[in-house]
């Protein structure tokens, strides 16, 4: 099949790739071998939540140090702000009538773990706004028991120890499956539901006292979550947010529905299931990658390519037991890897680890050595620790939005040429 | 550890393909967001349960010990999304195979899972079979006696089959040749769509062979849990299609499912890696929507369609899914002017094959088909188009509006 | 300070200590079983789960490989229940001497180990994943042991009879009141509370530690070398049936099916601390090479966590032919009175977890001895709490049972198919905050995901079940992972590296647990 653009990796990356180029007038298509990262992350946009372990007050304040200070990080290579903007816009033009990302660069929201850690994030789904703990109004934590991804008690005695008082409370959604248990999807399917969020807040009103906003667990909602949080906040009379946990997560799932919308009315194609094995080149151009889907394999022709297939968490970058570690899509050079002997893993668990920020090594516009028309993006790129430094969604989008704003330029320089 | 050990091939040191992959399996959960089964029943807790976490547990030497795997619809969803390459719905079919093994197989499954048997029987008698599966207390009886539920979607035998047109019709001879797979569906419910694919494949230059030998393709049989039935049918088949793939021809089919049992499902369930005409035919198999889309890719399409100024709603089946090429019938659509299409959002329509015909299921498949029946009611779409045939006659039942394989359309837009 | 008096103070709660106790109570002695850490932390807890058929010692050590048959047949009458009855087979692959498999049947016989040659065809029908290359195979009565169930089912036997059980608690000194050994301090490792254990007898079980309290007692030559080896987890049963490479035991020679996964091992390099944890990843490497002689693709497989054990070699400085001192795997029971001149104190070290209970038997007939009381053994007929039925561990038992029960309880571990009921109580009979502890007991975070997914589970659990507090919570959150991380780095690579990266992203990214107050 022929397309303009070929994107490898369904996650943020990948589908805000996708999303840019067909907006810009590519025929693109989108390959994965499955479903990506945002049904497994808080659904938050973190840019810099750490710097070295220090937690980070405005990341606009701190990028530019940051960028001297770490040269082959991938913010040295993109602009944050520009993708950001596009993101709050496809969120408010998307399928979640009303659903909005709120804050800025400027500076990060602090918002509680399901572990009562104070976590900040740039941007936040209004539904999380509320649980700011810069705002010192008292936190009712209401866990579900049949919930146990999620534990409200140990939630809020450590948010209290934070500084802002905080108690936790279980009560019995009466959900009526006939299961044991329930994950946050199972649970926000419930609460798009306007007759299960009117007898759910008569349940929950009695334990709630004046003055205090409640925290729930993150499943306001996949279809309607701004739907649920007015509904719920007009009923009980107060702010209430939601608090990520375990995947799978119900605000993931939204950030996916809403990149993947924008995706399609864009007229980009995606393909859930196929598995990129293999590339042809002409010298250092690509000209198709093989995906292995069922019987035969099929083969995909494009001019440009964008990788997005994620980094050791979703077996892009992958580390054979003969501790050589290769990308797996194309067989794209590595960088940032610890050197041939050197250790690879430090025996404390909480040390920096030298394998933590190996990647595909990029040039300074995002494309992968030794080829000219493959540019990467998002976790596969080396120089981060997205996971600790809290980046994960800020590195995604600003790389997905600049390859794809590199090959239309590219695109329209060939044209024009 | 390279690509190659997630796809062993017959060189690869002894790996066992499906037991092997559920090393793969970091526990995320994603696989269990997209079932729709567990979504819907506390029946069946999911497939990360029945799949790789089970999977452990499991003795091959000594009898199952489960129940709640049987409620797996077999849909594939969670092997397509999973993304790190385990295969969960076919150890889930090795996993209900021994289930079924313990339990003995129930002989409405062996019935349903013959669709060849009953359409022999019921295709000279037609008129009579298809009025007595629309009377209530036959169908009340057959509920009780064979557990098949009452509301079940059963399909008309058409009175006549495909293959007695196919036998007097003769393609012209352009030398472009294909070998038409038109599975069980086609031949004894809807001839019909098997002529108007013929057309459309003639009217795109190809020399359509269908091969008279050929029948079954298993699948029925093995998602039941008779393997070894299935292996005997769906090499049988391979036996008749192969010599025509050797000669450089490819093969195409209709019906997705059994086009993906040839494609995939047979080597990796059936564990049938080493038959070297299985392997040929599963390498030369397209879905017709597959084949004609490529031809556009390369400009070879015929695409004089005429406008059809109509609202058609796309459901792509979860065995269609199971290909893993995307949605092709909806770029296809996209080529028909005037035509609207909708594409619908949802994973299963519930009846995954004989699934949704049991006593025991039919409330499950229902449940599950519910969100695919509101988004059709929804899209005001007065048809909806769908690659398999069971699908469509589920959706037939659960929507009350008419449904038809995108080649259908096709036809008609066209004119032939 | 608190006292304690008691007939038996059993320092040490491996197999060989808790056998001591169990063997001591149905005697009908008051025993008091401690350790410093949680029991079977050490060696017992260490090794690749074997019950020995003896075969490995047919030709080598034809002393140990009766003792091992002859506890083999003990065993499985009277421990069922922590036993999986998967037989075992000796194998002969290209890479060994096909002339030992000869020896090796000829030591069978002499030694009594019931050994079966089969065709080559049957062993690879039943192990389909065993090398094809296989020239000669037989069968073995060797099975797998779950050590810590069944250490955990002896101490439980021996409380029921009376016995205290004291984990977290280190001996700090040996009581001497000039020729006899009157007891130990011990000092809660959790609480820094002390408490004075005056004993009629003090038995040291301790191992490789063995050396350490006997000169807390002021007694020399008891020299006991640490022998280290690793072995891997791999994270499900390549084979169902003990596979042994036929001829002299070496390196990685033999894979053991054990509850849901199949361990490699394992090695043997003499260090000089008992403590001595660390993984070489050389060692790591090669174990890797090993399996692959066995299970062909063994190195694409998964490894779920590596560990090391110190076997204790007991190394006689009081031998009296200097020239033949040979640092034997056989135990030794050394009966202080007999030996130093110092009453009651006994040290039972050496061996091989298989034959715990006849350690145990010996060693409590010389404690009988000294006491002058207690009645004979009955630990060869009286079946472990949980064995009553002398039916065998199953590796589908817990699936099974959550099937029978799906959905009456939530799973907290899905991995390992623990419900939450199964672990509260297990929080309540253990007493306990540290969560390593419960993975010991019921395997809690020991599946593929490592914790994942159910150690934050647990921690609220239990945080909200016991009244912690935050910052306890927190400690024993953050004291798993570290725990983890070392069974885990060494082996990181393919899936485990990716599952590793995701539990970063649930710890680090979505908890946060670095950053809590």
């Amino acid at each position: 099949m022929r397309y303009d653009v070929v994107v490898i990796g369904a996650g943020v990356a990948g589908l805000t790739a996708g999303a840019r180029l067909a907006e810009g007038g590519a025929r693109v298509c989108v390959l994965a071998k499955g479903m990506g990262s945002t049904h497994l992350a808080p659904g938050t946009v973190d840019v810099l939540g750490y710097d070295g372990g220090e937690r980070v007050e405005s990341p606009a304040s701190v990028l530019p140090d940051f960028v001297s200070r770490h040269p082959d990080h991938p913010y040295a290579l993109v602009s944050v702000a520009p993708a950001l903007e596009w993101f709050a816009a496809c969120v408010e033009r998307g399928p979640k009538p009303g659903y909005r990302y709120v804050g800025s660069l400027e500076h990060n929201v602090l918002l509680p773990t399901a572990l009562g850690a104070a976590r900040p994030s740039a941007l936040v789904p209004t539904t999380m706004a509320g649980g700011d703990l810069g705002d010192p109004a008292p936190i009712c934590v209401v866990g579900f028991r049949v919930l146990r991804d999620f534990h409200a008690s140990l939630c809020a005695a450590n948010v209290a120890r934070s500084g802002v008082e905080a108690r936790g409370v279980e009560i019995d959604l009466n959900l009526h499956t006939g299961r044991a248990e329930e994950n946050s999807l199972g649970i926000a399917r419930h609460f798009d539901d306007p007759g299960f969020r009117s007898a759910f807040s008569t349940r929950v009103a009695p334990s709630l006292r004046p003055g205090e906003r409640l925290g729930l667990p993150a499943v306001l909602g996949v279809r309607d979550p701004q739907g649920a949080l007015t509904d719920l906040e007009q009923r009980l009379e107060r702010p209430l947010f939601e608090i990520p946990t375990l995947p799978p997560s119900a605000p993931g799932i939204r950030v996916y529905d809403i990149l993947r919308a924008a995706l399609r009315s864009a007229g980009g194609r995606l393909v859930i299931g196929a598995e990129v094995v293999g590339a042809s080149r002409d010298g250092t151009r690509v000209t198709s990658v093989r995906a292995h889907t069922s019987g035969h394999d099929h083969v995909y022709e494009a001019r440009w390519f964008v990788l997005a297939t994620g980094g050791v968490a979703s077996g892009a970058i992958e580390l054979g037991s003969d501790w050589v570690a290769r990308e797996n899509a194309l067989g794209l050079s590595l960088s940032g890897a610890p050197a041939d002997g050197a250790a690879r893993f430090d025996p404390d668990y909480f040390a920096e680890q030298p394998l933590n920020r190996i990647g595909v090594a990029v040039d300074s516009s995002l494309t992968g050595e030794g080829t000219d028309n493959v540019l990467v993006a998002g976790a596969a790129l080396p120089g981060a620790i997205p996971w600790r430094e809290g980046s994960g969604e800020g590195i995604s989008l600003s790389t997905g939005f600049a390859a794809a704003r590199t090959v239309l330029e590219r695109e329209g320089a060939a044209a024009a040429a | 550890m390279n690509p190659d050990t997630r796809h062993p091939t017959p060189d690869t040191p002894l790996f066992d393909l499906l037991r092997g992959s559920l090393d793969h399996c970091v526990k995320c959960t994603i696989c269990e967001t997209a079932c729709p089964v567990s979504n819907v029943t506390p029946l069946f807790p999911g497939p990360k349960y029945a799949g790789p976490q089970a999977e452990r547990y499991r003795d091959p030497a000594a009898p199952s010990v489960e129940w709640s795997v049987d409620y797996c619809s077999g849909c594939g969803i969670c092997t397509q999304v999973c993304p790190q390459g385990v295969k969960i719905a076919e150890l889930n079919a090795h996993a209900r195979r021994r289930v079924k093994a313990r339990k003995g197989v129930p002989l409405r499954d062996k019935i349903v899972g013959r669709p060849t048997l009953l359409g022999r029987l019921g295709t000279p008698a037609a008129p009579l079979a298809n009025a007595s599966l629309r009377l209530r207390p036959i169908r009340v009886l057959a509920e009780k006696v064979l557990g098949v539920h009452r509301d079940a979607p059963v399909p008309k035998f058409a009175g006549r089959t495909f293959r007695s047109w196919a036998k007097k019709h003769k393609s012209p001879a352009t030398g472009r040749r294909v070998v038409y797979f038109h599975g069980c569906g086609t031949q004894y419910y809807e001839p019909d769509v098997g002529e108007k694919v013929v057309a459309v494949l003639e009217h795109n230059g190809f020399e359509v062979d269908v091969p008279l030998k050929q029948d079954c393709c298993g699948l029925p049989l093995q998602s039941n849990g008779l393997f070894d039935d299935a292996r005997a049918y769906v090499l049988r088949l391979a036996r008749v299609l192969a010599p025509h793939a050797r000669n450089g021809a490819i093969i195409v089919g209709n019906a997705t499912s059994c086009t993906l049992m040839l494609k995939r499902e047979a080597r990796e369930i059936l564990e049938l890696e080493d038959d070297p005409d299985l392997k040929l035919v599963s390498e030369k198999t397209y879905d017709i929507c597959e084949l004609l889309l490529e031809l556009h890719d390369r400009g070879e399409l015929n695409t004089d369609f005429r406008p059809l100024e109509e609202s058609v709603a796309y459901h792509a089946p979860c065995q269609q899914q199971g290909h893993w090429i995307g949605k092709p019938a909806l770029d296809l659509l996209a080529l028909v002017p005037g035509l609207q299409v909708h594409e619908m959002d949802a994973r299963c329509c519930g009846i995954a094959g004989t699934y949704g015909l049991k006593a025991e299921k039919y409330d499950i498949a229902m449940k599950v088909g519910e969100d695919l029946f509101q988004q059709v009611a929804d899209s005001g779409a007065a048809v909806v188009a769908c690659d398999s045939e069971t699908c469509r006659w589920q959706i037939e039942h659960g929507t009350h509006k008419p449904s038809a394989h995108p080649i259908e359309l096709l036809h008609r837009a066209y004119g032939l | 300070m608190a006292a304690i008096t008691t007939d038996v103070l059993v320092i040490g709660g491996g197999a060989t200590g808790a056998g001591v106790a169990w063997d001591a109570a149905l005697r009908g002695l008051d025993v008091v079983l401690s350790d410093r850490k949680d029991f079977s932390e050490g060696t017992s807890g260490r090794f690749h789960g074997l019950l020995h058929s003896g075969g490995r010692y047919a030709v080598k050590d034809p002393q140990a490989a009766v003792e091992c048959i002859g506890e083999n047949v003990i065993l499985r009458r009277v421990a069922a229940d922590n036993i999986e009855d998967t037989g075992g087979f000796f194998v002969t692959t290209p890479f060994d001497d096909p002339a030992y498999a000869d020896r090796f049947v000829q030591g069978c016989r002499d030694t009594g180990i019931p050994c079966e040659e089969i065709d080559v065809a049957v062993a690879l029908r039943e192990e389909p994943r065993l090398n094809p290359e296989i020239s000669r195979a037989f069968r073995v009565p060797d099975a797998s042991m779950d050590i810590w169930k069944t250490v955990w089912a002896l101490a439980r036997g021996a409380r029921d009879r009376g016995a205290r059980l004291l984990t977290y608690h280190e001996t700090v000194a040996i009581h001497r009141s000039g020729d006899e050994v009157t007891g130990a301090r011990l000092r809660d490792a959790r609480s820094g509370e002390e408490v004075d254990v005056e004993a009629a007898v003090t038995v040291s079980a301790t191992g490789a530690w063995a050396g350490r309290i006997a000169d807390m007692a002021g007694i020399e030559g008891v020299r006991v070398l640490p022998g280290k080896g690793i072995m891997i987890a791999m994270n499900h049963r390549l084979v169902n049936t003990v596979i042994n490479r036929c001829q002299m035991p070496t390196d990685g020679d033999i894979i053991v099916p054990i509850r849901t996964v199949s361990v490699i091992g394992t090695t043997d390099v003499h260090v000089d601390d008992p403590d001595d944890r660390t993984i070489a990843q050389d060692q790591v490497d090669a174990m890797l090479e090993d399996g692959e002689r066995l299970v062909p693709g063994f190195k694409r497989a998964r490894a779920l966590r590596v560990w090391s054990g110190v076997r204790p070699l007991f190394e006689d400085a009081k031998a009296d032919d200097v020239s033949t001192r040979d640092v034997t795997r056989a135990h030794a029971l050394l009966d202080h009175a007999e030996r130093d001149g110092v009453s009651r104190f006994v040290t039972i070290t050496g061996g091989k977890v298989t034959t715990f209970r006849l350690m145990a038997e010996e060693t409590v007939d010389a404690v009988c001895r000294q006491l002058g009381r207690g009645g004979p053994c009955l630990t060869r007929t009286q079946a472990l709490p949980g064995s009553e039925d002398g039916r065998f561990y199953h590796v589908s038992e817990r699936l099974e049972r959550k099937e029978r029960h799906l959905q009456e309880d939530q799973l907290v571990c899905e991995c390992e198919l623990i419900p939450r009921a199964r672990l509260e109580k297990a929080f309540e009979q253990r007493d306990t905050h540290n969560l390593d502890d419960i993975r010991r007991y019921l395997r809690l975070g020991m599946g593929p995901c490592q914790g994942g997914f159910c150690i934050y589970r647990a921690t609220g659990i239990l945080h909200q079940l016991d009244g912690m507090t935050a910052e306890e919570a927190n400690h024993t959150l953050r004291e798993f992972l570290e725990e983890r991380w070392h069974g885990v780095w060494p082996i990181l690579y393919g899936d485990q590296l990716r599952q590793a990266r995701l539990d970063e992203w649930i710890f680090q990214g979505v908890l946060d647990v670095e950053h809590v107050q």
